[in-house]
């Protein structure tokens, strides 16, 4: 499972890595909400459940909750985001990363993540909304 | 009256365009249809009617007024008017197309910033209701910022604005509490509170901050500001209050103007409205309403409030107010009306009246009357005074502003010298 | 155009000047007044001017669909303006102010025959606020009750008001789509309906300007299952003398008196959103209670059991006045302000729908919604923009969200046949325009003194208010930030 990628169906994108859960929002979220521009983050330590909502991100056109993939511990932000939102438009799988989250029980966890849809799925599910 | 432009022969017309004979057929799907004439009063012509108000206007009695309690009777330069009755301000709404109002956008903005100068903020809106339900919505925000839903009031607050934050808070389910502590979501303390009183709040601040609470200084008689210590420079997260004495008439209690301002880690929690300045495409300075997003018509039920319309043209009404007396006549406003509060004060207490604030007081002042309020009031009011809120227990609640001239002071103490 | 704080120092004044001393501690004293001072006639130059760069109903035709941007009689500006309406001190006695309460005690009466409710209440100062008070009211009647009942539902094409209010108060809102007529889905409704809905919030008209077919089975359906019906009067301006909204089911109702019964928008307020209700919820409005008692006008603060005060003193009382003075000037004829309204949006309609998608075939009330959506992605935006360069505001767009593309548009009554016939010229003209030069549609505007302003540089790097520009690391000069950095 290290380092593929998995996708909910509100559009965060997941990769696990070194035990950690790494979150962002995908292109084609990106691409819909449009020009981004601000991100309110968690706290460093806060806990969230499966799906709860995190975060907010701001565009023009709309402010969308960002939902917890993995439950657990907020262990990292990307902080850039708050004074450069721009980056999840620009890179959204990299630069545009937002938290990193230590889950928390490791058996439902994995179910979380067997959950999630993998690229061609989630390419399949997007196909279908357009 | 007959505020309707088409004449008869255009509405043949337009049937005739329609498809249509009567316009009874446009109708015909309302139901179930109504099957009388509605029972009002005939139509009046505009003479009628304006007859018709005067008398109204007339059984109402206009006293001199030592009454504040959220609604201070202050000068307005007659400017001002002049200025708020041009078409292109008040008849247009909300200016969701800014390239066509640009007017009104810039007096928002020059609107937020008076309240961030007066108040020591970072940021304003551009107008909430009125002042008690500006802090009920301080309130909210502070829940959903601290996730906490229990609220400490510092005593001192207007008994109107306590009623409707319970009335606010059984709906959306909080709680009064009179502890600060990890549950707590905001610390609210009134500014000069109630009865007049103006302190440093620096402590209570630190004690809010201590808990993880914000900390909310709610002003109801702006014109303080002038001259003391901005809430923001003692610590206060949010500042709400009554914008009504900067140039809005006592209107018998409405429409005044809710302001709101916060330090700008809250920014984008603020209900309502706000302007915001940026560039156009060939580069030239503009203005938009910005953060729609947050509102309820892009974000429903996720939104920061259901606010929609406010009270834009009373914060015009401010910003025009501010403007005409400038820094200058701001301060003589506020020392006018502490001078002739404390000389009005002083002369009661002359007279046996007993003075009841525990700390320094502004232009409004509780004491203990030596006879009945309830006779003293009303003696006052047989002449032409409005002369103090009877609060129980032997206690007036009296205010003055520079309407007050020395001469009605005067007045004023020789009739309640003369009730026996 | 240069800030009113971008002005040299000018002198002011219009107090008697005299010498005074503050005597107060030095810790609660203000340091620095950083206001500026600007002569009159500066000050009156200043605003005359922005006052030219704004559009307003007395500027133009203003279709902003949902909002009724009717003309504003100038006789109520004055009547408002009469001394012994506009100089009362809110906690006057009774007695001093007897013109004032019988003004609103006749308002309640007018609103009451109107709607057909029993009682009203004027605190609310705007609709929304109605709303927040009517979910208040619904909480409050059911826990009376002991019944627990947190539903709201409400249809797909409400204004966003509802399910933000419904937030508030927090209950859950279930959106009910719209089936083909723009009708709300009356089965999805009767699936939905279950014992702890606690209410049924709807505008009727809708926004999409359709009359709501089913409203008698779904107020029936309803209150078979013990749920309230609030209607959102924001259309009422469609129904007046026609048909009336407690006929039609509804236990509450608000109105917008800036709407229907013309009191200025202000330019976003203020406005007015009084309260109606049946005889059963009256105990639940907000006091004080004016009442009637031997000729004489009292305020009740008998609490009975009200949900409360919803705001400070006694509602937007100025405003109050002009619909009242509204309402008497129309008296019994009301019911023709209504008439026009769905003839003017009619003939609009009809005009328009060969050029336009119309979503549903139907006869609209006072407003309709037509689509741009066969002109591509963003072309409502576009419209609506090149609109402002024939000399028209622009209707409502991309609202309500369920419509695609979406030009919202109400005319009003007080409309003429000719401003209309100038109004479908421009609307078709720039059908036109879009198939044979899109570039000046996708430009526009031409003519505003301004371009299209950048939005998204005004959210990222906000600039919300003036700064004194002499101190540069001043603390009140730094930049904005959305959010404390976390450094736990």
């Amino acid at each position: 499972m290290e380092e593929e990628i998995g996708f909910t169906k509100e559009h965060e994108w997941v990769i696990i890595k070194e035990g950690l859960a790494l979150v962002g929002i995908s292109d084609f979220a990106q691409n819909q909400l449009g020009d981004i521009v601000s991100i309110e983050l968690p706290k460093i330590g806060s806990k969230f459940k499966y799906m709860e909502a995190m975060a907010i991100i701001d565009s023009i056109k709309a402010s969308s909750d960002i939902y917890c993939p993995i439950s657990g511990e907020i262990v990292e932000l990307n902080e850039d985001l708050l004074e450069h939102p721009e980056q999840i438009n620009q890179s959204p799988y990299d630069l545009g990363w937002i938290v990193k989250i230590k889950p928390l029980n490791f058996k439902e966890n994995i179910k979380e993540f067997t959950d999630l849809m993998s690229k061609e799925q989630y390419d399949k599910y997007v196909g279908e909304i357009e | 009256m007959n505020y309707i432009p088409t004449s008869e022969k255009d509405q043949k017309e337009m049937l005739k365009q329609i498809g249509i004979s009567s316009i009874d057929d446009l109708v015909k799907e309302f139901k179930p249809p109504f099957p009388r004439k509605l029972s009002l009063s005939k139509s009046m012509s505009e003479f009628d009617l304006t007859k018709h108000m005067k008398s109204l206007a007339l059984r109402n009695r206009i006293l001199k007024c030592f009454v504040g309690a959220g609604s201070y009777n202050h000068y307005i330069p007659s400017a001002l008017n002049h200025l708020l009755m041009r078409g292109e301000f008040y008849t247009g709404y909300t200016p969701y197309q800014a390239e066509i109002n640009q007017g009104i956008l810039q007096t928002m903005y020059e609107f937020q910033s008076f309240i961030c100068l007066l108040t020591g903020m970072d940021v304003a809106n551009a107008s909430l209701y009125e002042g008690a339900s500006a802090l009920a919505e301080a309130i909210l925000m502070s829940s959903s910022y601290t996730g906490r839903n229990h609220v400490f009031v510092k005593n001192g607050l207007h008994p109107q604005y306590l009623e409707v934050l319970q009335t606010y808070c059984k709906g959306t389910d909080f709680e009064f509490t009179d502890k600060i502590d990890d549950k707590t979501a905001c610390v609210i303390a009134q500014n000069p509170d109630f009865y007049g009183n103006v302190e440093n709040l620096l402590q209570l601040s630190e004690r809010a901050h201590k808990a993880g609470a914000l900390f909310i200084t709610c002003v109801v008689e702006p014109t303080s500001l002038a001259i003391l210590e901005p809430p923001g420079n003692y610590g206060a997260d949010i500042v709400v209050g009554e914008g009504q004495s900067f140039g809005i008439p006592l209107n018998f209690g409405g429409p005044y103007l809710g302001f709101f301002a916060v330090k700008d880690f809250l920014l984008k929690k603020i209900p309502g409205r706000i302007s915001g300045m940026t560039t156009d495409s060939k580069g030239d300075k503009g203005f938009v309403l910005t953060f729609q997003a947050r509102e309820q018509h892009i974000r429903r039920e996720r939104a920061t409030s259901n606010i929609t319309t406010n009270e834009g043209l009373m914060a015009l009404a401010s910003t025009i107010y501010l403007a005409l007396m400038g820094r200058t006549g701001l301060r003589d406003v506020a020392k006018l009306s502490y001078s002739r509060a404390h000389l009005l004060f002083k002369k009661l207490k002359g007279i046996g009246f007993e003075a009841l604030n525990g700390k320094p007081f502004y232009n409004e002042f509780l004491m203990k009357a030596p006879k009945s309020p309830e006779k003293i009031i009303s003696t006052l009011i047989n002449n032409g005074i409005f002369g103090g809120l009877d609060l129980g227990k032997d206690t007036m609640l009296i205010c003055c502003t520079e309407m007050n001239t020395i001469q009605d002071i005067e007045n004023y103490i020789s009739i309640v010298r003369g009730i026996t | 155009m240069k800030l009113i704080f971008e002005y040299e120092e000018q002198t002011t004044g219009y107090l008697p000047d005299e010498d005074i001393q503050i005597d107060l501690p030095k810790e609660i004293i203000r340091k620095e007044l950083p206001l500026p001072n600007v002569s009159e006639i500066s000050t009156v130059r200043h605003y005359i001017n922005l006052s030219k760069k704004n559009f307003a109903v007395d500027v133009g035709f203003y279709p902003l669909g949902s909002c009724t941007m009717k003309y504003n009689p100038k006789i109520n500006e004055d009547l408002a303006r009469l001394e012994g309406l506009r100089d009362l001190h809110p906690l006057s006695p009774d007695d001093c102010v007897q013109g004032a309460l019988q003004l609103m005690w006749e308002l309640e009466q007018d609103l009451m025959e109107i709607t057909g409710m029993d009682s009203f209440s004027l605190q609310p100062a705007a609709g929304a606020q109605g709303e927040l008070l009517g979910i208040m009211i619904t909480k409050a009647y059911f826990k009376q009750n002991n019944e627990k009942r947190t539903k709201i539902l409400i249809p797909d094409s409400a204004h966003g008001t509802n399910p933000a209010s419904a937030a508030m108060c927090r209950c859950e809102t279930i959106t009910i789509p719209s089936d083909s007529r723009g009708n709300m889905d009356i089965d999805k409704f009767k699936q939905s309906l279950t014992p702890d809905v606690g209410l049924v919030m709807l505008t009727n008209p809708n926004t999409l300007g359709l009359f709501e077919e089913n409203i008698l089975e779904i107020s029936n359906l309803a209150r078979n299952n013990g749920t309230l019906m609030y209607c959102d009067g924001a259309n009422m301006n469609a129904l007046l003398g026609i048909t009336r909204p407690r006929d039609q089911g509804f236990d509450m109702i608000h109105l917008n008196l800036h709407k229907t019964f013309s009191t200025p928008h202000g330019g976003g307020g203020p406005g007015a959103g009084p309260l109606g209700v049946q005889s059963f919820l009256s105990d639940y409005l907000p006091t004080p209670r004016i009442i009637k008692q031997n000729n004489k006008y009292i305020l009740d603060y008998n609490k009975r059991k009200s949900v409360g005060r919803i705001r400070s003193f006694n509602g937007n009382f100025s405003v109050l006045v002009r619909a009242y003075s509204y309402i008497k000037s129309w008296g019994t004829d009301i019911r023709k302000v209504s008439e026009h309204a769905v003839l003017n949006a009619n003939y609009l309609l009809t005009l328009l729908k060969d050029v336009y998608e119309l979503s549903f075939d139907r006869t609209c009330a006072h407003e309709f919604v037509l689509s741009s959506n066969k002109f591509g992605n963003r072309s409502a935006m576009n419209i609506a923009k090149r609109l402002l360069d024939y000399g028209f505001h622009p209707p409502t767009v991309y609202f309500p969200l369920i419509v695609r593309e979406a030009l919202m548009i109400e005319p009003t009554e007080t409309e003429s046949k000719e401003t209309l016939d100038r109004f479908v010229m421009a609307l078709r003209s720039i059908a036109d325009e879009i198939k044979e030069n899109p570039i000046v549609v996708k430009d526009a505007p031409h003519t505003t003194s301004i371009g299209r302003l950048d939005e998204v540089a005004a959210a990222r790097r906000p600039n919300l208010r003036w700064v004194i520009p002499s101190r540069p690391g001043d603390e009140n000069n730094r930049d904005l930030k959305f959010q404390k950095p976390d450094k736990q």
